[in-house]
């Protein structure tokens, strides 16, 4: 979790603005953002302004710097700047910025946009508002109180006289930009809270919104890639003479290993006039491979070997209290085992992007979000300056954590240094299920204890899993004491507890996925109380409850308190405790992470082998809300997530290679999978704004795994439920 | 002689391999990038568009299969997005990253030609062959419910 840790991006912050003298006699503004943002995300240099640009027209150009991927940022943050601007939406267009440290921190994931990007956007828009105040109020000679901006026009409390932004740039623009502009009150808030359409939802049903797969450029050629199977192996050797014959074929690569957390496994690629043509000549190319070091990498013996890991004793990493004393004074125990598997991101646009390689610059268009990890990347590939990598984001066709990594891009690059033209790499759907940066499998022991008293008195949770860290440091064959914060942080009041570490060695790439070990740290927690309130005798509701009351750490409060909230509105909202036909039952499971609050209520039927999701109840704290309507959304799209891993979605590993290829065999959920009715609501808006990318997902596999026991059906502890 | 498509109402030429599948052609040759790929299988419909009327996944679409046929894409549904699909797709927010989304709109709107008062069943079962990895399907199922009634109203 190292670089999408939220700590470390805390703004403590000094924000300036300051304007920057664009042509047309404009008004741009620029905020700065403190260097320590960008310390340990990148290294990249650090030179302001995120822009807010009004033309003589009154035109008004925003810029996001967070990389949109569907989530909706850039209609979210954008709109809180026009908010702020007073500025008329209707007026305003939104541009993708380039990759560049005047915007900010640019990587893209973490769900951090918001946590980071809302209070320096809005101080850039609230900057604007006042300087064109204060332009007006100098042209009518009246003191700045009596003026006031609303929708793009600037009026005054004493005559009716009025002036529209277009008429005041010139002269706001050569005012000093206040140092501490005056946020609105929520009560002012025009945009923020509403539920504003996307800013480009004409563009995608018309099918014209440009995705880095989609990019062109004049004399483009495209490429198509086969990878090393085997994460470490290599090429033993490759047949081109079929290849090469084929007419339209511009060349076939090699493409080493580059080694870098974010370069290329390796690969042989062919160039050629268009994609189809390539893939015929790759499909002609004869190769062989060597497996290298982890040709044996076994996914159904890893996850025995990680069982075994965690039903001995582990590698100590938290421990209060006295576990030994609360299990032997238990009146109820139970302990059990839960296993998850490899997830691959399999964003509907494969990994995708245009590279255009020349002797005095580098160009580049991709679906990605992370920019900077681009520019990095690609000027230690070609040995050139970060800051000479020129990287065009595009909309992302879906990432889900996957386009944070820039391999694709680096063997575009590679293409385009061999043949020296723009090339553009789309991978195949194949290679992009078998060369991924994985989620990563899991086992969790669970054993814990209730006292006379009926609370939870004990708790002794051990993990393994192969770590997102073991991807920068090799070294690393277990999670570590940051890794398992999730449960030595866990808001539970329990007065003893241990945390235990065990031995998962990576054999494959492991990255962030969508809600990165949220996922397992929510499915084994609360299918854990659950199974644990069962053996209690105790309603699951009421049991969590009560684990929540007995954590009396200071500290904890606004945590306990938030997980309670939206725990008993889920509960509400679903009618917890009312009877359901036969074969129906409802679960329930909390989750806090990424700094928001979720809770789910799953409402479904088992018939057979045949599962249903009939009804989900979310109950979210994210503070507040930007715009309701792209959050609910979001909640939807992670139940929708959450409903595949939880019943189907797993990539196995044979021989050291991923078994899966496409959509027949890494099955995801379809439309018929979806529940009649998802239903979401948002508390806690007094809070501070929190991201919801993330969130939303570790919820709905517990909350389903309760709901079959409560409909009659076994308990899963192992997800996939309907495993290969 | 060339062989030709009728690519949204305009008569093309395509000299190119016969083999090739239509979505390439679409987006290579022709620069109609609204179609995607996504599996080249047939299993996620993210490149489906009609042929002769009918939805056609264009990745196992042979061009030699749609000579002297009429192929629409998204970018030919409507001159100007306003097919009732388009709307309601718009006007209930369905696209998150909106990659399959073209796919999915154009699947959609082979339903309604076929069946104009679709109930959830049937959206489902002609709508499971196109994947949305972002999870937008409730709304895909409201949007097609409205258009659907938009339809119904315009036609009586």
């Amino acid at each position: 979790m190292s670089m999408l840790d939220s700590s470390q991006m805390a703004l403590n912050r000094r924000e300036f603005l300051k304007t920057s003298g664009l042509a047309l006699g404009g008004l741009a503004i620029g905020v700065s953002l403190p260097l320590g943002v960008l310390g340990k995300v990148g290294n990249s240099a650090f030179e302001p302004n995120a822009f807010v640009y009004i033309d003589r027209s009154g035109a008004t150009t925003i810029y996001c710097g967070r990389c949109e991927m569907g989530q909706g940022i850039s209609t979210a943050l954008p709109a809180a700047v026009a908010d702020e601007l007073e500025a008329d939406w209707s007026r305003v267009t939104v541009l993708q910025g380039d990759a560049n440290a005047k915007y900010g921190p640019q990587g893209t994931g973490g769900s951090r946009s918001i946590n980071v990007m809302l209070e320096p956007m809005r101080k850039a828009g609230a900057a604007g508002r006042e300087m064109l105040v204060a332009a007006a109020a100098q042209t009518w000679n009246l003191p700045v109180e009596d003026c006031y901006a609303k929708l793009h026009t600037v009026y005054n409390r004493i005559d009716d006289r009025k002036l529209a932004y277009g008429e005041l740039v010139a002269l706001a623009s050569e005012l000093p930009v206040p140092d501490q502009p005056t946020l609105k009150t929520r009560d002012q808030f025009r945009y923020i809270g509403q539920p504003l359409p996307r800013h480009d939802q004409g563009e995608v049903v018309v099918g014209r919104r440009i995705y880095g797969a989609d990019k062109k450029v004049p004399g483009v050629k495209y490429a198509a890639i086969r990878h090393v199977p085997v994460f470490g192996g290599s090429l033993k050797s490759v047949d081109k003479s079929a290849a090469l014959a084929m007419p339209g074929v511009v060349e076939v690569v090699e493409i080493p290993r580059f080694e870098k957390p974010f370069g290329s496994v390796g690969g042989v690629a062919v160039v050629a006039d268009n994609n189809w043509v390539a893939q015929q000549a790759l499909a002609a190319l004869k190769i062989e491979w060597e497996p290298g070091p982890n040709g044996s990498y076994d996914t159904t013996q890893y996850k025995q070997l990680l069982v075994a890991n965690v039903e001995s004793p582990a590698k100590i990493e938290f421990e209060k209290g006295s576990l030994d004393k609360a299990f032997k004074q238990a009146t109820v125990r139970h302990a059990a085992t839960y296993l998850g598997s490899h997830l691959s991101h399999s964003p509907m646009e494969p990994m995708a992007s245009l590279v255009w390689v020349q002797e005095d610059r580098c160009e580049v268009w991709a679906s990605t979000q992370d920019p900077e990890g681009i520019q990095k990347t690609l000027a230690e590939y070609l040995g050139r300056k970060p800051g000479d990598i020129t990287v065009r984001v595009m909309m992302a066709g879906g990432a889900f954590g996957r386009k944070f990594m820039c391999d694709y891009v680096q063997e575009a690059a590679a293409l385009s240094k061999a043949v020296g033209a723009p090339v553009s790499l789309t991978w195949s759907r194949e290679e992009d299920t078998r060369t991924g940066y994985y989620h990563s499998c899991s086992a969790q022991h669970i054993e814990a204890s209730i006292d006379s008293d009926g609370k939870v008195s004990g708790w002794l949770q051990r993990i393994a899993f192969p770590t997102i860290d073991s991807l920068f440091n090799p070294a690393i064959v277990q999670p570590t004491a940051d890794d398992l914060e999730d449960i030595s942080k866990h808001p539970y009041g329990i007065a003893s507890m241990r945390v235990e570490s065990g031995l998962a060695p990576a054999h494959t790439r492991i990255g962030w996925y969508r809600s990165v070990y949220a996922i397992f740290y929510g499915f084994a927690v609360n299918v854990f109380t659950d199974e644990l309130a069962r053996a209690a005798g105790v309603d699951t509701l009421e049991f969590i409850r009560g684990i929540y009351d007995n954590n009396h750490d200071p500290q904890q409060q606004e945590q306990v308190q938030r997980c309670r909230a939206v725990l008993n509105k889920a509960a509400d909202m679903a009618g917890w405790g009312r009877t359901l036909p036969a074969g129906q039952g409802m679960g329930i499971a909390v989750h806090h992470s990424f700094e928001s609050y979720v809770a789910m209520v799953v409402h479904a039927e088992v018939k057979g082998d045949e599962i249903t999701v009939h009804r989900v109840d979310c109950a979210v704290d994210c503070g507040l809300v930007l715009n309701p309507d792209i959050a609910t959304a979001q909640m939807e799209g992670a139940v929708i997530m959450g409903i595949g891993l939880a019943l189907e979605t797993e990539i196995n590993f044979k021989d050291g290679a991923v078994v899966n290829s496409n959509f027949h065999d890494y099955k995801v959920t379809r439309i018929s999978a979806a529940p009649a009715e998802i239903n979401v609501t948002f508390i806690g808006q007094d809070y501070r704004s929190t991201g919801l990318g993330e969130p939303g997902v570790p919820t709905l596999a517990p909350a389903l795994v309760n709901a079959i026991v409560a409909a009659g059906g076994p308990r899963y502890r192992s997800l996939p439920i309907k495993a290969a | 002689m060339s062989n030709t498509i009728t690519i949204n109402g305009r008569t093309q030429a395509a000299d190119v391999d016969p083999a090739m599948p239509l979505l390439w052609f679409l987006r290579d040759t022709l620069e109609l990038t609204g179609t995607k790929y996504g599996c080249g299988m047939g299993l996620c419909g993210a490149c489906t568009v009609h042929l002769d009327g009918q939805a056609a996944r264009a990745c196992m679409t042979p061009l030699s299969a749609a000579f002297g046929k009429q192929v629409t894409t998204i970018e030919g549904l409507s001159a100007d997005g306003s097919h009732p699909l388009q709307i309601a797709w718009v006007k209930n927010n369905v696209p998150q990253c909106g990659y399959c989304q073209s796919g999915q709109i154009m699947a959609a709107a082979d339903l309604l030609a076929r069946n104009p008062a679709p109930g959830i069943a049937e959206i489902n079962a002609a709508m499971e062959g196109n994947i949305c990895r972002c999870g937008t399907y409730t709304r895909i199922r409201k949007a097609i419910v409205e258009a659907a009634g938009q339809m119904k109203g315009a036609a009586t």
